[in-house]
């Protein structure tokens, strides 16, 4: 097919191309070091790959500042395509010195051998200023592999002009999110509570996660799938439920339609995560003052969430400046001043809470609250990082899983046996043990 | 990458019609020498293809017959990095017994069922169509006709894409206000959308193909079959396309290797048509098994697999065609 052909290409001179920037990053004498940047005053050259917006700009940041560190930028494609290139890219040995990766691949990668070990450089740096919810993403198998850059806890993102008009008060449990979306509905047939057609798995697996669930987890040296199980088949049954009812509509996440029900107000909530509020003055600009935030609403009362995405920083296998980069990903995880270059250079508001605290205040005061009636976003998404059910794991064949949860289309109770199978099965082909 | 089983197969060009294998050699005038040079440089000029296919089909293939051979083993939790060991035949009882892979055998089975009658008949209904048009027409239609493939499968499929998208696309706001409830990317309608843009794409391009073999039709029958009473219809159907009847067939013949290959418009439909499934056709399984499982063992394998088929289907086609041809 041409397009291999063209791919071959790509990558040949691609290779020949970050060849000859390895020989020029090694030129400073020192070869291969894990001590840091290179002796004798010739700064020493990392890569950066990333998909992340405001990356190039932190990167050139972060080079004003280091003078013995040089960070080059090469944006890359996002989601599963980025993912792709750059796990070819290791296989190829042509990999960058730093990334950024969603948390659900990090275990996919390690154990493909993707990834250096951060344990030696990085390890105390995530125990130290990293929150308790994370660790259990990063720190796997007892190494570290990757460094957090943000907490994403799931919020309720609701209409409170729609809430008032229907005589709804703000759901705090999901009991009360189905009465509210009776409510509404009856009040006016052609709305519903939200959009949950299916098309992103990442939110069903974060609701599993706040009901207590933990899709994979270890014994001994064996990985457990439990994608299926009954906490899990709660959250699916519900969101089944609200769907089969007509509470929920079926327009998927992601999809077409989407931008336009929550534009013109045929939802009454979205569920989101931190990082959605950024989106909202840019996707809705109409309903400004419209939207509030509140908590996600529990299954038993307690205040509880899981997350939906999050970003960490990695050195792909085959970095010959661990050290070097180490020393970039703590500056961009935990300086403030990476937060503000990466910030300013935004044109479109982000509102992703870093995971580090230091750096949370240096993002919030960048942040325009007047489109949320002024309620404070970061305080309210800081208070709900703090309930993040700790202890969730990603597993080792998450990708594949997701494939197959994705086919179930917006029946998510097929979503989580499909997720189950497959996720047994690719463990197994890959030759990782399974616990019974 | 040694995937090299996904090229699309293109189907040649139609041989010319013309009786004589290019020009007649002329009486060699000056003995041995002069043949010798001729063979030299036959010799010269066919280095460049073998050169390329060795490179670029050949060793691919052998590369694939041998990753097919290995599979990467984990140990434990798998933190300790991967293996590669030998699996024998292992990889391909895999692909065997895999219900994915089985499965997207039957999708290009039904693909085939909606796409070729629609294809083939609609190329040969414009066929007969032009052909019998006014000369000056033959050719805007000839050139209209044959535009959509000259816009590459990815582009074309994209284009498709934007076509099915609610919001986006002209088409949906019109079913819309007709009242029809029509998603592309429904589960069940999600084939059609495909069969569309491949029909889209090469109902053109057999048509030219066809139209050749009209041309080719003696004009004596013709007139002969005119002046016996004939209309116009009674000549195309019996008479003009028994007479391409050969060319019908190699069409059939292409179009069938062509469809256990279909990769870039499910691919790009299955973007939006998420239960489709990633492995919807055996090319989509391939590219997800060494893509997304990082199992290249299994790629290898199934792509192999492929290969034989799609070469026992041709030979099946090719047998089965012949008869037709003779009878």
């Amino acid at each position: 097919m041409p397009c291999t052909n063209r791919t071959t290409r790509l990558a040949l001179a691609a290779s020949a191309a970050s060849l000859a920037l390895l020989t020029t990053a090694c030129g400073g004498g020192s070869g291969p070091d894990a001590s840091g940047p290179g002796d004798g005053g010739k700064p020493v050259t990392l890569t950066f790959w990333s998909a992340t917006a405001g990356a190039k700009e932190t990167a050139e940041a972060f080079n004003k500042t280091h003078p013995d560190i040089k960070v080059k930028f090469s944006l890359v494609p996002a989601g599963p395509e980025g993912v792709t290139k750059l796990s070819n890219a290791v296989k190829g040995g042509n990999a960058p010195d730093i990334a950024t990766m969603d948390y659900s691949a990090l275990p996919e990668y390690a154990s493909e051998g993707n990834l250096e070990d951060l344990t030696a450089s990085s390890g105390e740096l995530v125990k130290k200023e990293f929150p308790e919810a994370v660790q259990s993403l990063v720190n796997l198998g007892g190494s570290t592999w990757a460094v957090p850059f943000d907490v994403t806890p799931i919020q309720l993102y609701y209409r409170k002009d729609l809430f008032q008009k229907y005589g709804v008060e703000v759901p705090t449990t999901w009991a009360e999110y189905r009465t509210a979306a009776e409510k509404i509905h009856r009040g006016d047939p052609d709305l519903t509570i939200t959009n949950f057609g299916g098309g992103d798995p990442a939110l069903l697996s974060g609701l599993a996660w706040q009901a207590g669930a933990q899709w994979y987890g270890t014994k001994d040296d064996a990985w457990k799938v439990n994608i299926d199980d009954p906490k899990s088949q709660k959250v699916a049954a519900y969101w089944d439920g609200l769907l089969k009812d007509g509470l929920a509509s079926r327009t998927p996440l992601w999809g077409e339609g989407e931008t336009k029900e929550r534009a013109t107000g045929k939802v009454a909530t979205i569920i989101g995560a931190a990082w959605s509020a950024g989106s909202f003055p840019v996707s809705y600009p109409d309903s400004k003052g419209k939207w509030g935030i509140a908590p996600l609403p529990t299954w038993d009362g307690t205040p509880s969430t899981g997350m939906y995405g999050g970003t960490s920083y990695i050195v792909p296998k085959g970095s010959k400046h661990t050290g070097a980069a180490a020393e970039f990903i703590k500056w961009v995880t935990t300086d403030p001043q990476a937060m503000t270059a990466r910030l300013s250079s935004l044109k479109t508001p982000s509102s992703a809470l870093p995971a580090n605290e230091g750096m949370r205040a240096a993002a919030a005061k960048e942040f325009d609250n007047s489109y949320f009636g002024d309620q404070d976003v970061y305080k309210l998404s800081g208070e709900a990082a703090g309930t993040i059910v700790p202890g969730w794991t990603w597993g080792p064949v998450q990708q594949q899983v997701t494939s197959a949860q994705m086919a179930a289309g917006g029946d998510h109770t097929k979503m989580l046996s499909a997720g189950q199978t497959k996720g047994e099965s690719a463990v197994t082909d890959r030759g990782l043990k399974l616990a019974q | 990458m040694a995937a090299p089983l996904t090229r699309p197969a293109k189907t040649p060009p139609p041989r010319a019609a013309s009786p004589s294998d290019g020009p007649a050699a002329p009486k060699s005038p000056s003995g041995p020498g002069a043949r010798r040079g001729q063979r030299r440089a036959v010799t010269l000029f066919m280095v460049p293809f073998f050169a390329l296919f060795t490179a670029v089909t050949v060793l691919p293939m052998f590369y694939a017959a041998w990753m097919s051979l290995f599979r990467e083993e984990s140990s434990g939790l798998g933190f300790g990095g991967t293996e590669r060991v030998f699996a024998g035949f292992g990889n391909f009882t895999e692909a065997l017994t895999n219900e994915a892979f089985l499965r997207s055998f039957g999708h290009i089975a039904f693909y085939c069922v909606l796409y070729i009658p629609a294809m083939v008949g609609g190329a040969l209904v414009l066929a007969l169509l032009v052909d019998s048009a006014m000369a000056r027409a033959r050719r805007f239609f000839q050139i209209a006709y044959f535009l959509p493939h000259a816009v590459p499968g990815l582009i074309a499929s994209l284009i498709w894409l934007y076509l099915y998208t609610p919001g986006l696309s002209p088409i949906t706001d019109v079913l819309d206000a007709l009242g029809a409830n029509w998603n592309f990317f429904g589960h069940d309608e999600a084939i059609y959308s495909v069969v569309n843009i491949s029909a889209w794409q090469w109902t053109g391009y057999n048509m030219i193909i066809f139209y050749a073999g009209l041309q080719a039709v003696p004009r004596e029958v013709l007139e002969a079959a005119t002046v016996d009473g004939s209309g116009a219809l009674r000549t195309a159907l019996q008479v003009k396309v028994p007479m391409i009847r050969p060319t019908v067939v190699l069409t059939l013949l292409f179009t069938c290797v062509g469809a256990i290959q279909l990769f870039d418009a499910p691919k790009l439909v299955q973007l939006r048509a998420n239960t489709m499934g990633e492995d919807w056709s055996p090319t989509m399984f391939i590219y997800t098994a060494a893509f997304k499982g990082h199992d290249y063992g299994l790629a290898a394998a199934s792509s192999l697999l492929l290969a034989l088929v799609a070469g026992l289907l041709s030979f099946v086609v090719t047998k089965l065609g012949n008869r037709w041809k003779a009878s």
